[in-house]
């Protein structure tokens, strides 16, 4: 029993990066039915930006008090911000012009986009995985012989916190009523006035800022970072958005936490090399049954 | 992920200074008298020695110090050989995008079995790599001698070959993973841990390593509490370090390399409830990598590995080596440069014994191959060896490395139990 609430904690903090990159993925396939393969990369230059930032401030070792909150902030902050212009970037250079071009063009520059910034951070960093200093105390609460330590409650808080500032931008703001009624319908938003390609960007950016946030904190939680990191989290947080519904945030939450608890506990429990195929034969199994997604609600066909 | 053409650099080295002049001549007599027909007589023999080896990219660092060995050992045999005889080491790049590449090798071996005047060819660095070769040498009929390929499948059954199945035409003088895992198990069981918990990387590699470590140190008593195998690209193994943490291991195995799991397994380890200060860290050669110590951090310490190689420092009869190989590339030799060293030396010497045999002329492929299979007792820097009935050293020389404070230290070195 222990043993399975460890491995529960384990699974929420690895389904709370899920999560985080997840929702950028549904956020951008619910605007512009886009699947944007660069998002993982955006996911892992996250965590490169704020390794640079926190080297920037010289921090090597654990920090405590204000200076801990300041450095955690800023690092924060600092990469979501970045990530999300270059989310910008990427809209602009390499979807904007493709946006009524057939799908498959710009699912093409996705994948081209998502190996140029790959190999920017082989060019930064090198080939192989680089050491993320520990910047936040290494407590350790033990609740009934259950560890839970400070690094898993960061990564829990950050996706928890995330998800709730995104709901209230999406359903208390002009903004994300302007992001809603694109999503539903771009040319009606358009001769209501709306600006569709500030409303994308916008999307893009909360999207990308959403991955930079989930880069800095699995830094923090694994103590390492790579450039290919990306690749694999991107699949498996496309899979959750997918499982989860996509074009749905709480879904894409749910999706996330998820798919994080099934490859926990079959790493736990049977083995490691088994949980990738017990996620998707989740996703197989939920997909047969609930074709658009746990959350996901059936509309009917656009166009 | 940047797909670069096919980089294909002609290193190409003239040997020895005092011979530079005579090679330059000879190879223009050679190009003058287009395709040479064997036999020559020696007064005007350039003996090439062709060189496979990865020289351009990350895989580089490994390369340029193997080649270094080989342009030694070749450059050490010009000066002694006999007048008008010359050896030529002519070396291709097996690297693309600068990593090693089985069909660059496969193309580079044709080149090389194509050019009459080469009779042997030292590479390569990787087994698959050599597992792509040895079909193509072996139906050309022309020796291929590596110093770091380790896979036991390699030589151990005639699916490589293809064309002459009884024919050996694959050598090498470094040891090989079936022996490998079986150091690491002795060595465990002397360290005194009795409980280890076995993960492999899933590949021909890393899972073959594992396989035979978790055998042996069964057969020497230890308890193997659970083997697992990780996924390419896994970046969470915290789920699979808690449930290794429940079993209390006094160690951990892992087969594969650094890149594959090793490093970031290590890292994560303390996360999940396993000390690193407490709990060792066992590998192969595959943890042979100068990055690990550097990104493991204090984690990294109380690791052991098992390499095929000597340690140079602590083999009295290196140090000439060591010595000579400063003075000429003005750096420290790498634990292969030695093994390509000793590889060029066996084939110079196969190939000056069948020259005398054929009255002073110089020797077709099958009269050198028929010299190497023959090797006995050859005398060298990794020790004296003869080849197997498989092309395999008979001294299959190992050494321990153990990571301590943040730095690589040899322990020891060991002669494995041939089966």
């Amino acid at each position: 029993m222990q043993l399975f609430l460890q491995q529960v904690i384990n699974g929420l903090s690895l389904g709370g990066i899920y999560a985080l990159i997840a929702l950028g993925y549904t956020m951008v396939y619910g605007i512009i039915e886009l699947i944007n393969f660069a998002h993982g990369d955006v996911y892992t230059l996250g965590s490169f930006i704020a390794l640079a930032i926190i080297t920037l401030f010289g921090v090597s070792g654990v920090l405590s008090g204000w200076a801990l909150v300041g450095v955690i902030a800023v690092t924060l902050i600092g990469s979501m911000v970045l990530c999300g212009l270059v989310g910008v970037i990427i809209e602009r250079l390499a979807y904007r012009r493709l946006r009524n071009a057939p799908r498959l063009a710009p699912l093409i520059t996705a994948i081209g986009v998502s190996f140029v910034l790959e190999n920017i951070m082989q060019l930064w960093k090198g080939p192989s995985p680089i050491l993320f200093p520990s910047v936040i105390p290494n407590a350790t609460w033990r609740v009934g012989g259950v560890m839970i330590q400070s690094n898993e409650l960061l990564v829990i808080f950050t996706a928890v916190g995330m998800m709730g500032f995104l709901q209230i931008i999406i359903y208390n703001t002009k903004l994300g009523k302007a992001m809603r009624a694109t999503a539903q319908d771009r040319d009606a938003a358009q001769l209501m006035g709306i600006n569709i390609n500030t409303t994308i960007a916008l999307t893009f950016f909360i999207g990308s800022a959403l991955a930079g946030a989930g880069g800095f904190v699995s830094g923090v939680y694994y103590g390492s970072t790579w450039f290919f990191n990306g690749f694999s989290a991107g699949l498996k947080a496309f899979t959750a958005a997918v499982l989860g519904g996509i074009g749905n945030f709480t879904g894409a939450m749910l999706g996330g936490f998820l798919i994080g608890l099934i490859e926990s506990l079959t790493a736990g429990f049977i083995s490691d090399q088994w949980a990738n195929v017990a996620v998707f034969v989740v996703l197989v199994l939920v997909l047969v049954f609930r074709p658009s997604g746990l959350l996901g609600e059936v509309l009917p066909d656009k166009v | 992920m940047c797909v670069r053409p096919p980089l294909e650099r002609y290193v190409q080295m003239l040997t020895g200074s005092r011979h530079a002049g005579f090679a330059l001549i000879a190879a223009v007599a050679i190009i003058a008298c287009g395709l040479r027909m064997a036999p020559v007589s020696a007064a005007t023999a350039v003996v090439k020695i062709g060189v496979e080896l990865p020289l351009s990219g990350a895989d580089a660092s490994q390369g340029t110090p193997m080649l270094d060995g080989v342009l030694l050992a070749a450059a050490q045999a010009n000066a002694k050989a006999p007048k008008g005889l010359t050896f030529k080491v002519t070396a291709l790049d097996e690297a693309v995008g600068g990593v090693h590449n089985p069909q660059q090798g496969a193309t580079n071996v044709k080149s090389f079995s194509a050019d009459t005047g080469v009779l042997g060819i030292l590479g390569p660095l990787a087994s698959n790599v050599a597992a792509a070769e040895i079909p193509i040498v072996n139906a050309a009929g022309i020796a291929l001698i590596s110093g770091s390929a380790t896979n036991p499948d390699l030589t151990k059954t005639q699916k490589l070959r293809t064309t002459h199945p009884n024919d050996i035409d694959f050598f090498r003088v470094c040891a090989t993973d079936d022996l490998q895992g079986a150091v690491g198990a002795q060595f465990a069981k002397e360290q005194g841990y009795k409980k280890v918990y076995v993960i492999d990387d899933n590949e021909t590699y890393g899972k073959g390593l594992a396989d035979v470590f978790a055998a042996s140190f069964a057969k020497l008593g230890g308890d193997v509490l659970g083997h697992d195998h990780v996924t390419p690209n896994q970046q969470d193994f915290r789920a699979l370090l808690t449930k290794v943490a429940a079993t209390n291991p006094d160690a951990v195995f892992f087969g594969g390399v650094t890149a594959t799991g090793g490093l970031l397994i290590r890292q994560q380890m303390s996360s999940a409830g396993l000390d690193p200060a407490k709990v060792a860290y066992l590998g192969g050669d595959g943890f042979q990598d100068p990055a690990y110590p550097q990104q493991a951090g204090a984690a990294g310490n109380n690791t052991y590995y098992t390499a095929a190689t000597p340690n140079l420092a602590a083999l009295p009869a290196a140090r000439k080596f060591v010595a000579d190989y400063k003075k000429r590339f003005g750096n420290e030799p790498s634990a292969y440069s030695a093994n390509y060293y000793v590889a060029a030396q066996v084939l110079i010497n196969a190939i000056e014994k069948s020259m005398k045999a054929y009255g002073g002329k110089v020797p077709t492929r099958a009269l050198v191959l028929k010299e190497l299979r023959e090797t006995k007792n050859f005398p060298s820097i990794l020790g004296t060896f003869s080849f197997d009935r498989n092309g395999d050293t008979t001294n299959p020389l190992f050494s321990i490395f153990a990571i301590k404070n943040q730095k690589e230290v040899w322990i020891k070195q060991i002669i494995a139990k041939r089966k």
